[in-house]
């Protein structure tokens, strides 16, 4: 039996976090894996702490895995990437957006952070990390919104575990109309980074 | 919601659906012809699923005004010969349990589906209720899924299994199941014979105080009776596996019970007995497969349900076998289950220790690094404004925040319990707002007592509450927030909208004309964005005597954004700014964060509308000229 692949995005609501694990899942069931994902929210739809979970490989029962599990971790924001870096397994790849969004608890109750911190406060705990100037690529591609569409790309450069084809056909069908195209140009950019990186 | 267009996909393929997307699926493929339920996270997205294609397909897939509306018209279609189904979160079969008591002993006439979402966690939901037990409670028979598959499947064979014993099915989901992703195999889409007639017919049908309600009840008994033998043919349990140890399982917890036993290659070992009928429990079946076992351990969501049901079988049939569970700490009496403690529990069966077992420790950083991040309102949002106002017409009339209750609802309008604006003393039960008001003044509380409700949760219970405290001449404010949709759970319509989801024309019933008609002493609808106006009525009214309303009118921020682009956006200009946090603390808006010592508005957030520029006393907070977004 093939491992299965737990993969886990850390992000904050409204950044398109769930919509990520989405197109994932979508991708992965149009090449021919069993999928199942799941997630913890809150109330609100937006700005509150978002974790979700995507799993797939030959047959996948629990939507849910457990700290010390995750291949990747996905994070579209900093403090909520550190918040779930207990997550990684042995071997996980932390890919992370450079992208820095304080809380209200953050502005009130304690000394700001700089991103630089928070960078070096990931590294300093997990060494597989790729920073991503996330925000940067997706303006280029057209919206800071398609920010989890480049994460996606460098993902999958890293992973190798999705085609291509599905992941645009999964962009296509999950995101709305007018997002499309930028979603696209986004994965583009976040792959061809990856690449680069190498 | 975007359509996800493969819940019309052809039989035989293999789609990647949430599970309450299979359950919108496994309703076209059951011929299910009205489907209508209350939205209530996590059960929305069926009736979402279905609703941008329900038309064509001949369904009416609506919301209702409240949960009990909902099973009662999903009641009322299926004894007029249609296959029915409401669909509502936990608490909503609490409003909804009056008809569904009643139900049970009318029964059905083409098959009726009760579904209903908890919450294990609980993730959204105000108790973590265990909504198996109304099974027992109105004698109905219950079947849950295990995954989006089952979900898809269990749906079509809960109208089957109605239809065959006549009276209605509940389906029961958790989170874990309603909002998983996963991938499907769908399924033939039948047409069934749907004949609308409705035979008149008093002993099934007229309840209260009747002679004839003995018989009905001996009739319901002798129908649920029969439950287990209907549901053989559907295979809604299964064994697999072999050994003297037991673990008796359904849910999602069976996901996590066979992944643990495959990771400790237990598979051998360890016998899994999976229920998919949790009431009546197949007894026959679990004798069975239980023939074998020494020891039995029962791991499922929320309460001992299953652990009491079997024990008191095992000990009818005078069969002696230790069963474990939550009973005996081997598993725990709150919260969501993992796969953690199922693979304490299973290993302390297996090498007969007592638990708990010591969880692995979890790495925590600190505080500092990673703040908590509660769920604030959205930037914009106008019952930020009405909040807002409350608060600064309260002080301006001299009274103290905290000798002022404000009784506030279930809606978004809750997480004004949050810092900064921490206003909301209460969030209850929807309606209770203004009950629990009413009840603080007849008791003799001398000071203001507000309510707060939303406009969706007015139309659900708040009518009621409302003609209470005019009737009795309660000295209270109520705040009417309405915002024109369902925000919290996704944006559904609200009976003011004039077409729905699914296309349908629908007349507005507006939240002023109710209001009006039953004569408050005072009523006027405002516009939040307009802070002083706000604040002068609410400061003039707020110890008036009688009952005061107002209805604070202003669409949710989200929607306005979405129906047209942001006109305005605000930057803070960082050579004004000083950095003293007063823009932050005064509206805890989240689109202003401070980065460095100095705040900054994340552009892309900023929806405009200009409140926190009224508390910056450096005015560094200006409008952005030119083009924006
Ligand atoms: S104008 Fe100010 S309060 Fe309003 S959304 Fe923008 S940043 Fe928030
Ligand atoms: S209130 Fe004005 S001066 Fe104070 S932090 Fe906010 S923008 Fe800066």
């Amino acid at each position: 039996m093939r491992k299965i692949v737990n993969i886990l995005i850390a992000s904050v609501g409204g950044q398109g976090g769930l919509t990520l694990s989405w197109v994932i899942a979508r991708a992965s069931v149009l090449d021919g894996f069993s999928v199942k994902t799941a997630e913890t929210l809150g109330m609100s739809q937006r700005y509150g702490s978002v974790m979700s979970y995507v799993r797939l490989g030959d047959s996948v029962k629990s939507p849910l895995f457990e700290p010390g599990e995750a291949d990747y971790i996905l994070g579209l924001e900093l403090v909520e990437t550190l918040r779930r870096i207990h997550y990684a397994s042995g071997s996980c790849v932390v890919i992370v957006a450079d992208e820095y969004r304080p809380s209200y608890t953050q502005s009130i109750k304690y000394p700001a952070l700089k991103t630089s911190d928070l960078v070096e406060k990931i590294k300093s705990l997990w060494g597989r990390t790729l920073i991503i100037s996330a925000r940067k690529l997706a303006e280029r591609a057209g919206s800071v919104r398609a920010l989890n569409m480049v994460i996606l790309g460098v993902f999958n450069a890293v992973s190798n575990l999705l085609s291509r084809e599905s992941i645009e056909r999964a962009i296509r069908e999950v995101l709305p109309e007018h997002a499309v195209s930028a979603s696209l140009r986004a994965y583009e950019l976040g792959f061809e980074y990856a690449q680069q990186a190498r | 919601m975007t359509l996800n267009s493969d819940i019309l996909a052809p039989p035989g393929t293999r789609v990647p659906l949430m599970g309450n997307e299979a359950i919108a699926r496994g309703l076209i493929e059951a011929d299910a012809r009205v489907v209508v339920g209350y939205p209530g996270t996590p059960s929305s997205e069926v009736i979402m699923a279905l609703q941008p294609v329900s038309r064509q397909l001949g369904i009416y897939a609506e919301w209702a005004v409240n949960e009990r509306v909902a099973l009662e018209i999903a009641l009322g279609a299926s004894i007029a010969g249609v296959r029915s189904i409401a669909t509502m979160k936990a608490p909503g079969l609490n409003v909804a349990s009056d008809p569904l008591l009643s139900s049970a002993y009318c029964g059905i006439d083409r098959g009726l589906v009760v579904l209903v979402a908890d919450d294990p966690g609980p993730h959204t939901t105000q108790t973590e209720q265990d909504s198996r037990w109304y099974a027992k409670l109105a004698k109905l028979p219950m079947i849950s899924p295990s995954n989006p598959q089952e979900a898809k499947d269990f749906t079509k064979v809960a109208f089957d299994i109605s239809e065959e014993l006549g009276i209605p099915v509940i389906l029961r989901t958790t989170t874990r199941v309603n909002h998983t992703v996963s991938d499907v195999v769908l399924g033939e889409v039948r047409r069934i014979q749907q004949d609308v007639k409705i035979v008149k017919n008093e002993v099934r049908f007229v309840r209260a105080g009747m002679a004839w309600n003995l018989e009905r009840h001996k009739w319901l008994n002798s129908r649920l009776r029969l439950a287990e033998e209907v549901s053989t043919k559907y295979s809604l349990n299964s064994s697999s596996g072999r050994g003297e140890i037991c673990v008796l399982t359904e849910g999602v917890a069976h996901e996590y019970v066979s992944e643990v036993l495959e990771e400790l290659r237990l598979e051998d070992r360890v016998k899994v007995i999976k229920l998919g009928l949790l009431y009546p429990a197949p007894r026959k079946f679990l004798l069975e497969n239980l023939a074998e076992c020494k020891t039995i351990l029962v791991v499922e969501e929320l309460d001992p349900f299953l652990e009491e049901q079997v024990k008191a079988i095992l000990h009818e049939e005078n069969v002696h076998v230790r069963v474990y569970g939550k009973l005996t700490g081997h598993l725990p009496l709150e919260g969501e289950l993992n796969k953690n403690q199922v693979r304490n529990a299973i290993e302390c069966i297996i090498r007969g220790l007592t638990p708990p077992l010591t969880t692995r420790s979890e790495h925590t950083l600190s505080p500092q690094d990673t703040p908590p991040r509660p769920p604030p309102l959205c930037p914009g949002c106008p019952h930020r404004f009405s909040f807002i106002a409350l608060k600064i017409a309260l002080s301006i009339r001299g009274y103290k925040l905290s000798e002022v209750p404000v009784f506030g609802d279930i809606g978004c309008y809750a997480l004004a319990v949050y810092p900064p604006i921490s206003m909301l003393w209460t969030e209850h039960s929807m309606g209770a707002s203004i009950s629990m008001a009413i009840g603080a003044k007849i008791a003799g509380y001398t000071k203001p007592v507000i309510a707060v409700i939303g406009d969706s949760t007015f139309y659900h219970a708040g009518i009621q509450p409302l003609i209470e405290a005019i009737n009795k001449n309660i000295d209270i404010l109520v705040l009417i927030l309405d915002n024109d949709v369902v925000a919290m759970t996704g944006h559904q319509s609200t009976p003011a909208w004039s077409l729905s989801e699914s296309g349908r024309p629908l007349r507005p019933v507006s939240i002023e004309s109710i209001v009006k008609s039953i004569s408050p002493d005072f009523l006027a609808t405002i516009d939040p964005y307009n802070l002083d106006e706000m604040i002068s009525i609410i400061s003039e009214i707020v110890d008036r005597p009688g009952v005061k309303v107002i209805i604070a009118k202003h669409p949710c921020a989200l929607l306005e954004r979405r129906a047209r682009k942001v006109e305005k956006k605000f930057y803070v200009d960082a050579s004004v700014c000083r950095g003293c946090k007063a823009c932050i603390t005064a509206t805890g808006c989240p689109a202003i964060v401070m980065e460095g010592n100095l705040a900054r508005i994340i552009l892309e957030d900023c929806n405009g509308c200009g409140l926190c520029t009224r508390f910056c006393p450096y005015r560094a907070i200006k409008l952005l000229q030119g083009d924006s977004t």
